[in-house]
């Protein structure tokens, strides 16, 4: 049992500082995307997309290959750290990063494609700033959005389980997550144990996704009272 | 004063307008697609143009030469979008302030609350954008541009999406902030009416290249008997309310008094009047026995004939434009100078509130 709750609290742990990592991320590309033209930005789209169309396996060996002694981060971290970040849970929080970004940058895409670019254009013209025109105007015409993506993401990077063994391991206390709770214990063949970790995962997984939905429910009928204007 | 002499080369377009706009009310002209937008954009600075030079007032906004740039919220111009660009999160009060909070004290000209009396709207400014009609959202982006305080107004088809019975309200409002406010103003529209209603002078602008700068009747009437297709011109004039029967009320235009349909409003009720240029019939001697309630005397001040329709302009105190065909004016031997009668219905006049 106890074990449970440290798998638990480091699953909660790894995907906290995942999306910490993919919020500004997510939201500076999702803004490229929507908002920039320039060249390569097909090339950027697909990159960013890419884990999502990639078996999560090969994403974990490529950043396993990163973070080796061979890959420029797992040099740098050698240089500063003294160790690499291969099979530490910095690298099961970055493998669950990489993994959930898709789904991240898609769900700010689209909120912030839902807010008329001309506002940003305007609220410039009145005199703010781009940084005061982002935190004034966009975003708050965004938010549930950006919410609803960072929940999207909570969720992806709570259940990754392929790019995180291969990159972290399976280290009971270290690296163990949920999935990789439930998979060793699936091996060893304790189902009441796998079974109890799974209720977990489904407990957890309905919360984020009930918030999820209703977010976006909220969204959907704040854009369409905001064009009704005929009243 | 502003002066541009923009080059904007884009795949699908080019724009290149050279010109020099007084502190009045002017407009520029022509139809969609002919780079009114795009204009104003560079003017406001949410488009970069390709090369050429923005003044205003002596302050260089952009140089291409000189790799100058300055950028759309530090430029002190105003800008005001065809449906208003308002911000829907905000209070049509927190929508004025805006702009005018972002203003160093010594900056804030123009005090929000006597914009809002001015633009009528103090009773909705606790109000959401998405609870105003069409006409008061315009009126709140006027007042939300207005309290920046700017040096320039740019209005980019402010009536576009209004009905007839609010266009002519938001002209008299502009018109007010102009005189109240002394402040200049460019007003982009593909209205010939609008246009000659408020510009003192108009720019044509035609597939990216301005086609000429006067006076707007001259230059947009002359356009339209040379065969541009525009809509069709109506004479749009504030008026008063007076005496009113059963079944009809007069409306004072300047020195004019002009018989309508009877109106539910008030004597002295402040209005604007519509009337079509192709509503009114010209007459070289004084008609008798006429059904017709309005027969006004006048004096042709201009006349714009070219292959296509003719315009005339009258003068019987206010200015009226006339549309004939050229048969009618040869027959009628109508010359600049020469004494006519303008002949139309009560019922071909249309009476908005101002």
């Amino acid at each position: 049992m106890t074990s449970d709750i440290s798998v638990v609290a480091l699953s909660v742990q790894i995907a906290l500082v995942a999306t910490t990592v993919t919020l500004p991320v997510g939201m500076l590309l999702a803004w490229l995307l929507v908002r920039k033209n320039f060249r390569g930005k097909f090339v950027l789209d697909v990159f960013v997309s890419l884990p999502l169309a990639l078996p999560p396996v090969v994403v974990g060996y490529a950043l396993l290959w990163l973070v080796g002694t061979n890959g420029w981060i797992g040099r740098l971290s050698e240089s500063v750290f003294g160790s690499t970040l291969a099979f530490t849970w910095i690298a099961a929080a970055l493998a669950a990063a990489i993994v959930s970004l898709p789904l991240v940058v898609r769900s700010f895409a689209a909120s912030l494609a839902g807010v008329d670019p001309r506002l940003e254009v305007a609220a410039r013209g009145l005199g703010a700033g781009s940084i005061r025109t982002l935190l004034t105007i966009t975003l708050p015409l965004a938010y549930r959005g950006v919410i609803a993506g960072v929940l999207l993401g909570f969720v992806r990077a709570l259940s990754e389980f392929g790019a995180t063994i291969i990159v972290a391991g399976n280290i009971p206390g270290r690296t163990q997550t949920l999935p990789s709770a439930i998979f060793t214990r699936i091996s060893a063949g304790d189902t009441g144990d796998a079974w109890r970790l799974a209720l977990v995962s489904v407990v957890l997984g309905v919360i984020a996704l009930a918030v999820h939905n209703w977010l976006l429910k909220r969204t959907a009928t704040g854009i369409s009272s905001s064009n009704g204007g005929s009243r | 004063m502003i002066s541009f002499d923009i080059q904007l080369n884009r795949p699908e377009f080019s724009l290149s307008a050279k010109g020099e706009f007084d502190d009045g009310i002017t407009a520029v002209f022509g139809p969609s697609g002919a780079g009114k937008s795009s204009l104003l954009n560079c003017l406001a600075g949410s488009i970069k143009p390709s090369d050429g030079s923005v003044t205003l007032g002596g302050t260089t906004l952009y140089s291409g030469s000189r790799g100058v740039w300055v950028s759309p919220e530090k430029r002190r111009i105003g800008t005001v979008y065809q449906d208003g660009a308002l911000f829907p999160h905000l209070s049509v009060r927190k929508n004025i302030e805006f702009g005018w909070k972002l203003l160093q004290e010594d900056q804030r000209r123009l005090d929000p609350v006597e914009i809002a009396d001015l633009l009528g709207l103090t009773y909705l400014l606790h109000r959401p954008p998405n609870e105003l009609s069409g006409g008061e959202r315009q009126r709140v982006a006027i007042a939300r541009a207005l309290a920046t305080s700017p040096a320039l107004l740019l209005l980019d088809e402010p009536l576009a999406s209004l009905d007839a019975a609010r266009r002519g309200s938001i002209l008299n409002y502009l018109k007010r902030v102009h005189t109240e406010f002394n402040m200049p103003m460019i007003y982009v529209s593909h209205s010939v009416s609008e246009v000659v209603s408020i510009a003192s002078s108009a720019m044509l602008l035609k597939d990216g290249v301005v086609k000429g700068f006067d006076r707007p009747s001259a230059l947009l009437l002359g356009a339209a008997s040379a065969g541009d297709e525009f809509e069709s011109f109506d004479n749009i004039l504030d008026g008063v309310i007076g005496d009113s029967t059963d079944h009809l009320t007069t409306v004072i235009v300047g020195d004019v008094n002009i018989s309508t349909r009877h109106q539910n409003k008030n004597l002295g009720d402040r209005v604007v009047v519509s009337l079509g240029a192709n509503q009114i019939i010209l007459a070289s001697s004084e008609p008798k026995n006429l059904s017709a309630r309005n027969i006004l005397k006048g004096i042709v001040s201009e006349i714009w004939s070219n292959t296509g329709k003719v315009f005339t302009e009258i003068d019987i105190g206010e200015k009226f434009i006339v549309e004939l065909t050229e048969n009618a004016l040869n027959d009628l031997g109508i010359a600049v100078g020469q004494n006519v009668f303008l002949v139309f219905k009560s019922s071909s006049v249309d009476v908005y509130d101002a």
